[in-house]
């Protein structure tokens, strides 16, 4: 079993559509999609994502986000702390490194989500460039949102109709990032087919 | 910004003890060679970020106790609201503010050499008078005189303190005002809410303005201390005191006194409590009597009359847009914040996480400020 643990904006790009989407094996690495409990408290204590997605807190969903949540042990907590600690500590002090070309500095949730990455280990998914530069510095193997629906497609979980659904979704709500929209016409050809000639 | 790294051998050696385990052991652990973890710890060799991440989960140690910093600390100062308890989250939440700061600061325009200082900063009635009268008069301004927004304002650009205007809310955050002092780069950053009650408002920028003029003692409790009563007694000195002590002497009863005080806080733009708690202060200080008003009447009055938050009084409709957020952070406050940030996010392409964090608010008004800045 591969786990792949996606960050907040992630699953809630996918998790409306994709259903089911956690704890379920799927592809030839058996990949098996998890969320932290930070998910939870990331969208309560936010008014305006609590709006934009209404389903986050249909019964089923929720359960579904609390039973494939993976338990920590004691020991993993510490790690756990540690190495979120070390990567935050680490952005704050290379900090050119991660504010350039789009890129934010990982913020304390985004770091544990990759120390998570770290740990267990598990492959993290996040349309966050910032993230993706300190997953890369530090060895953590790391997806862009597109790559987890690619993979899915591979593996017949998602079908076309699907990702032609979730595109436009993500258009609509403006929430389309430069690397999905690249990925449209390149790891989507056949979906979408080649880019419009400009 | 890229600090120089040497591990902290004092915390890893410590940490190996406790475990009973070898430097070697450590290296087997870790994947290394014996000689790469002697390298690491006599500080000739610093570890890759992989082995580095492995050493803090190996040995449960985070960044601090695992990497000697030369960068200094940004200095913190909160300026809670009542009642609230500052914990270690906030203060790691206002030094990672602090530490997004530092890349902005080469955006700022020039510093300048000239600042004022306050020496000795003192709480003794005499000194502190001294010490707002010398502040005045570089303001330009008598001891009766009543202190405006822009002057102070115009204190904290002299002093190369850049002031951020915030919409924290009126419960949401644990300050109402967060002051950063980036002791490198010498420089001083002041959240101020605007979602604060105007008789408050004046109060908490003198206070403020306290820390900047006394970076010594700045996030130390001897510096809250000095800034309270620096900012009472700035903004209602012992002649405004005098004046208001023996007007409302005359009175023989609480109500008329209290009116007294009012009438004078109402002046000056600054709160009843404030005025009385100067009042009280100038009393002891010279030996007469105390009025009859005390500090509960204030408060029941204070309850019931708190008035306009600052937000209300400059935005219509609310929440303002970005751009009119923007707009009065420049013009009203005259800060460098938002142009120097602006300069930041078009040469170096920065994302709208940095505004979240560095802001400390929603990733949508993050969006919409970012969205406005950079276009």
């Amino acid at each position: 079993m591969t786990l792949v643990l996606l960050d907040t904006n992630a699953y809630l790009r996918l998790a409306k559509r994709v259903r089911p989407m956690l704890g379920v094996k799927f592809g030839q690495k058996e990949y098996v999609l998890t969320v932290l409990k930070d998910v939870e408290t990331e969208v309560h204590r936010n008014p305006k994502l609590r709006d934009k997605y209404p389903w986050f807190d249909g019964t089923d969903l929720r359960a579904e986000r609390l039973a494939a949540r993976i338990p920590l042990s004691a020991d993993d907590k510490d790690r756990l702390e540690a190495a979120q600690s070390l990567l935050q500590g680490w952005v704050l002090s290379n900090l050119d490194s991660y504010m350039t070309n789009g890129r934010s500095p990982p913020g304390e949730t985004d770091c544990r989500v990759l120390a998570f990455g770290q740990i267990r280990p598990a492959i993290v998914v996040t349309d966050d460039l910032g993230m993706h530069q300190l997953a890369s510095d530090f060895d953590i193997p790391v997806w862009h949102g597109w790559e987890l629906l690619s993979k899915m497609r591979s593996a017949k979980v998602v079908q076309s109709e699907l990702i032609r659904e979730i595109y436009e979704a993500l258009e609509v709500n403006g929430d389309l990032t430069k690397t999905w929209r690249e990925a449209k016409h390149t790891a989507f050809i056949k979906v979408f087919g080649p880019a419009p000639e400009a | 910004m890229t600090m120089s790294k040497v591990l902290h051998s004092q915390s890893i050696k410590s940490a190996l003890d406790n475990r009973g385990w070898t430097q070697k052991r450590l290296a087997e652990e870790i994947g290394v060679t014996s000689q790469a973890v002697t390298n690491w710890l006599k500080g000739v060799d610093f570890p890759r970020p992989d082995k580095l991440l492995k050493l803090a989960t190996t040995l449960k140690l985070g960044f601090d106790q695992l990497v000697e910093s030369q960068v200094a600390k940004p200095v913190i100062a909160f300026r809670k609201k009542a009642g609230a308890k500052t914990t270690d989250g906030h203060i790691h939440r206002a030094e990672v503010m602090g530490m997004l700061l530092k890349p902005l600061v080469s955006y700022l325009p020039p510093r300048k050499a000239l600042r004022t200082q306050i020496p000795s900063p003192s709480t003794d009635y005499e000194a502190l008078q001294n010490a707002v009268a010398a502040v005045r008069e570089k303001i330009g301004i008598g001891m009766q005189a009543v202190l405006t927004y822009q002057q102070l304002i115009g204190e904290f650009r002299a002093n190369d303190a850049v002031i951020i205007p915030v919409m924290w809310g009126q419960k949401r955050n644990h300050e109402n005002a967060l002051h950063i002092l980036l002791p490198d780069e010498q420089v001083t950053f002041v959240y101020l809410n605007l979602d604060t009650h105007q008789e408050d408002f004046k109060f908490w920028m003198a206070h403020e303005l306290a820390h900047v003029y006394t970076p010594e003692i700045a996030g130390k409790d001897e510096g809250e201390d000095f800034a309270d009563a620096f900012a009472g007694a700035l903004l209602f000195p012992r002649e405004l005191a005098h004046a208001a002590y023996a007007e409302a002497a005359k009175q023989r009863a609480k109500t008329p006194q209290m009116e007294v005080l009012r009438r004078f806080a109402g002046q000056h733009h600054i709160s009843l409590f404030s005025v009385f708690c100067e009042v009280r202060n100038y009393a002891e200080a010279t030996g007469v009597a105390p009025l009859k008003v005390l500090a509960a009447d204030i408060h029941a009055l204070r309850n019931l009359t708190r008035g306009a938050l600052i937000s209300e009084s400059l935005f219509k409709p609310q929440p303002p847009e970005s751009k009119t957020l923007i707009a009065t952070s420049n013009t009203t406050f005259q800060s460098e914040f938002f142009p120097s940030l602006q300069k930041m996010l078009h040469e170096r392409g920065t994302g709208v996480g940095y505004l979240q964090q560095v802001l400390n608010v929603s990733i949508h008004d993050a969006a919409a400020l970012h969205a406005e800045l950079v276009h």
